[in-house]
């Protein structure tokens, strides 16, 4: 099927325009991120705990505030986490002062109090396979003889299904639930009865950044992006010349600085992940420009003297059915990812969603115009290329007006 | 001819035979991380500091018997900071005694000493301090290593972070019970009897810190300090808090035990049962020998267990009491006995995924990656009919090699990981875009259908060489600076370019060639 055949689009004819557009956008990004503070900025490089829990109930997070408040967690962010209807939320506290373990302890104490009005019973929605094995061998309820290596084997085996059960479910609502497990004995679900209790949450994750690792995040999060960008302008560099590897590595910025507008307006967290999806968009960035290039060079040398506006238009226009292609199926792939992909890469998805898009329409309207800008600015003082000299000349203000 | 592409034929299959073979069966193979299967990551530091306090005391403490056996009995001790101590009341003629004390017990390698008027300033070397610390940093890695291992996690992961320093990183894959393991890695276990000087007797303590100080005068002596103790009552309700002023001094800590058990006291109540080393249980002699009638704090990890009245001299074993329950109990014996750490841990960072959570992100990020899959699939096929076929195949191809590499090398498959996979996958269709375009721009400069194909590839190389080396940069500085998950998904990434090169040049190719073989009239191409 022929897709975009033979088209003929001066796509460079408003290269003002688009640039003036993006740069518009840019700042308008920029300055919020920068100046505003819009940027929600995760654990990972604020440092400070958060917590996944699964509640039994439907969450009242203005009850929930009062709570964590009256622990003297006045700063904690509550907010709901995943579908509607699976009562889950996350829970945000900032760095202690003086402290590198954050406030994970606090918070759950605060929140059994609240919950289950501190029964000093071990919480079946709390401990694990090996404390349930425990307390099931103290009792030992269906009286296994032998070594006790035999009978610790055995109240893990159980212990294991319970907890294979609570896995499934993530959380016990009620004894009836536990009464279900397989393997479990009337006698030993007695005895685990009286043993345990059922609590009314149960922690799905819990994560806390101090700050000395957060700085360090930070830093490494910082030094991996720019290490990205300076690697791949100098790849272009010596692949290509200097005026392609600016106009790739300023589109990547364009496509990184609207994206994280984006990012931020939306009021995603800023984290780990998110590096890494900027980077992957810096890559896709980059390689979907280099192809272009790649095209231009090549009729660069097929058509020496020809001027260098003219050669990247129809470069452009050569390229347009593999650039929309390409940039068509990214995008679909990240879309699922993005509805279907679930809470934890929601952020990730998005950036790539968004990225590929804005990519695609930068590696057309930004990374030439940049290229073609560079070579009207700087490409008589450009010392070198062959090429260069013989499209430079070409390439003299009046034309471009 | 035809005999190259048989073994082209032989080598793609074959390969991706292998690849099947490492990976089948992909649930037992595929070293999931800790945010798809639940577990624990932990970045701990360990406070070299406390082990280089500890090495100070006990070396002074040492010095001062033997200068005092040596005869000398005027000697006293009094320490300046972690790392230095003074020596006095020993006389001028009697320096030799210092000296051949220090000498034979400190050797001089370790300490450096001057003598200045009437007494004599010790300090540590520097070469001492790191040996000392790097020292606390391996025990550590050993001790964890011992609990992980008693407690029982499948494949744990215990490294240093860096090879100097002092954090260490700890990754228990599987595990539910993650505030328990935490309690148990952590717990120094750090067990120290101190003399307690308010109440002289131990007394079970004061009810407020006010009460000591106010007996001080306002403030404390230099070598004494408070500690409390958690009062719980039976059913293990907290009933608050009680003080105790004790020495600073440590009479012996758990260094100096040589084995401890679970046992039942006098009430029946579960205890700590130990027994002392040679070196200690003669230092717990003199010590307790001495203070008949004073009260002895058994201090864990800087709270107050118990403080016993001295009632006789007590030399190689005896127990410790607390309000335990039988599962600390067990887990205290755990750590005694795993060898207490050398020095305090603080963790720097604790990531917990619970093993409900890991669940519902491999199920959701593997239904997105599935309808991705389809997306390229169709979009591929109805855009270029029997080459997209071509390009499916190696796709399909490209995931199996992906799999194959992930299992072989151990790589750990993280939540970003997958959508790496599913990005990588896109992407890889690039490279068969740029192929295809090429070839149908050639046919319609009048190529004939192999001459297009020809150029076609060699013309879309260089292309799709330069587009997947920029990605290649991206995930290897990626690798460099991330840590865990991320590192995850700069492997798949870098796996999946890889892939994506040999599926697009190579096997590609090498279907066309089967298809479009030379002597075929073919004047089209399905495209």
């Amino acid at each position: 099927m022929d897709f975009l055949r033979n088209t003929n689009i001066d796509f460079m004819k408003y290269r003002k325009f688009w640039i003036g557009f993006s740069i518009a956008v840019m700042v308008i990004g920029a300055v919020a991120v920068f100046f505003l503070g819009q940027l929600n900025m995760g654990i990972d490089f604020a440092g400070g705990t958060q917590l996944t829990l699964k509640l039994a109930d439907e969450p009242e997070i203005q009850q929930l505030r009062e709570v964590l408040s009256r622990a003297g967690l006045k700063e904690s962010q509550i907010q709901r986490f995943g579908k509607p209807g699976e009562n889950e939320i996350l829970i945000r506290t900032p760095i202690v002062e003086g402290s590198e373990e954050g406030a994970a302890a606090q918070i759950l104490d605060a929140l059994g109090q609240h919950y289950n009005k501190a029964d000093a019973n071990a919480d079946l929605n709390q401990i694990g396979t090996g404390s349930i094995a425990q307390l099931l061998v103290a009792a030992n309820p269906d009286g296994v003889a032998g070594e006790p290596e035999t009978v610790a084997a055995h109240y893990t085996a159980v212990a294991e299904s319970v907890m294979a059960v609570r896995k499934e479910k993530a959380l016990f609502r009620s004894w009836d639930e536990v009464a279900a497990v397989p393997g479990l004995t009337a006698k030993a679900f007695a005895s685990l009865k009286s043993a345990a209790s059922i609590g009314k949450f149960s922690p799905l994750a819990t994560e806390n950044v101090g700050p000395q690792v957060g700085s360090e995040l930070r830093r490494r999060g910082f030094l991996a992006v720019v290490g990205a960008l300076l690697g791949m302008l100098v790849y272009i560099w010596i692949r290509f010349e200097l005026r392609f590897g600016i106009g790739a590595t300023m589109a990547s910025l364009h496509d990184v600085l609207i994206t994280l507008g984006l990012y931020a307006f939306m009021g995603y967290e800023f984290n780990l992940t998110t590096i890494a999806a900027f980077l992957t968009l810096i890559g896709y960035s980059v390689n979907d420009t280099v192809v272009t290039f790649d095209r231009v060079r090549e009729n660069m040398n097929k058509h020496r003297g020809r001027n260098l506006m003219k050669v990247l238009n129809d470069s452009l226009n050569q390229m347009l059915s593999r650039t929309l292609l390409t940039g068509g199926t990214a995008v679909l792939a990240s879309l699922m990812l993005f509805l279907f992909g679930g809470d934890v890469i929601h952020g990730f998805s998005f950036i790539m969603l968004c990225g590929i898009i804005i990519g695609t329409y930068s590696s057309i309207y930004i990374a030439s115009p940049f290229a073609l800008l560079w070579e009207q600015w700087f490409g008589s003082v450009g010392k070198d290329q062959k090429s260069q000299t013989k499209s430079a000349p070409r390439t003299t203000p009046t034309r471009a007006r | 001819m035809k005999k190259g592409l048989l073994i082209k034929g032989g080598f793609i299959v074959g390969l991706a035979l292998l690849s099947i073979l490492a990976a089948y069966p992909l649930k037992d193979k595929l070293n999931l991380g800790l945010d798809l299967q639940g577990g624990i990551h932990l970045v701990l530091k360990v406070e070299t500091q406390d082990a280089v306090r500890a090495e100070t005391d006990k070396d002074m403490e040492v010095l001062r018997r033997e200068i005092a056996d040596a005869g000398v009995s005027s000697v006293a001790t009094s320490k300046i900071d972690d790392l230095s101590f003074d020596v006095t009341g020993v006389p001028i003629e009697q320096d030799a005694v210092l000296n051949k004390a220090a000498n034979d017990y400190l050797t001089s390698q370790r300490w450096d000493w001057r003598r200045e008027g009437s007494k004599t300033t010790f300090k540590m070397t520097s070469l001492n301090e790191r040996n000392v610390r790097n020292l606390a940093v391996e025990q550590a890695k050993l001790t964890i290593d011992n609990r992980v291992n008693q407690y029982g996690v499948a494949e744990p992961v215990i490294a240093r972070q860096g090879l100097e320093g002092d954090r260490i990183v700890v990754q228990l894959p599987g595990v539910d019970d993650p505030e328990r393991v935490k309690r148990l890695i952590k717990s120094t276990a750090f067990l120290e009897f101190r003399l307690t000087e308010y109440p002289k007797n131990g007394g079970g303590g004061v009810a407020t810190r006010d009460e000591i100080l106010a007996n001080y005068g306002g403030s404390l002596p230099a070598d004494v300090e408070i500690l409390s103790q958690d009062q719980k009552d039976d059913q293990g309700r907290s009933l608050g808090l009680r003080y105790y002023a004790v020495q600073k001094r440590r009479v012996i800590t758990g260094r100096d035990l040589k084995s401890a058990n679970t046992s039942a006291g006098q009430f029946n109540q579960p205890v700590v049962a130990f027994h002392l080393s040679a070196d200690g249980a003669k230092m717990f002699g003199e010590a307790t020998g001495a203070n008949v009638g004073r009260g002895l704090a058994i201090i864990l990890d800087n709270r107050v267990v118990s403080a016993p009245v001295i009632n006789s001299r007590i030399t190689d074993s005896g127990i410790i009491e607390g309000n335990f329950t039988q599962q600390e109990v067990q887990d205290l014996v755990t750590t005694l006995r795993s060898g207490a750490l050398p020095a305090g841990i603080t963790y720097l960072e604790d990531r917990t995924v619970g093993p409900s959570l890991g669940q519902d992100s491999i199920e959701s990020s593997t239904k997105a990656g599935m309808l991705s899959m389809i997306c390229v699939v169709l979009t591929m096929v109805v855009i270029y009919r029997g080459s997209g076929v071509n390009a499916l195949i190696g796709l399909a191809l490209n995931v199996v090699l992906l799999f194959g590499a992930l299992s072989y090398f151990h790589a750990t498959l993280t939540l970003p990981g997958i959508a790496g996979i599913v990005l990588s996958i896109a992407m890889a269709v690039d490279a068969n875009v740029l192929i295809f375009e090429r070839i149908k721009e050639e046919m319609k400069v009048g190529k004939t259908v192999r001459a297009a194909i020809d150029a076609g590839f060699s013309n879309a190389l260089s292309s799709i060489m330069d587009a997947n080396i920029t990605t290649l940069i991206a995930a290897l500085f990626l690798f460099q600076f991330g840590t865990g998950p991320i590192r995850g998904f700069a492997v798949t990434l870098s796996i999946g370019i890889l892939g994506t090169l040999f599926c697009a040049i190579f096997v590609s190719r090498f279907l066309f060639d089967l298809v479009y073989t030379p002597t075929r009239k073919s004047q089209s191409i399905s495209i």
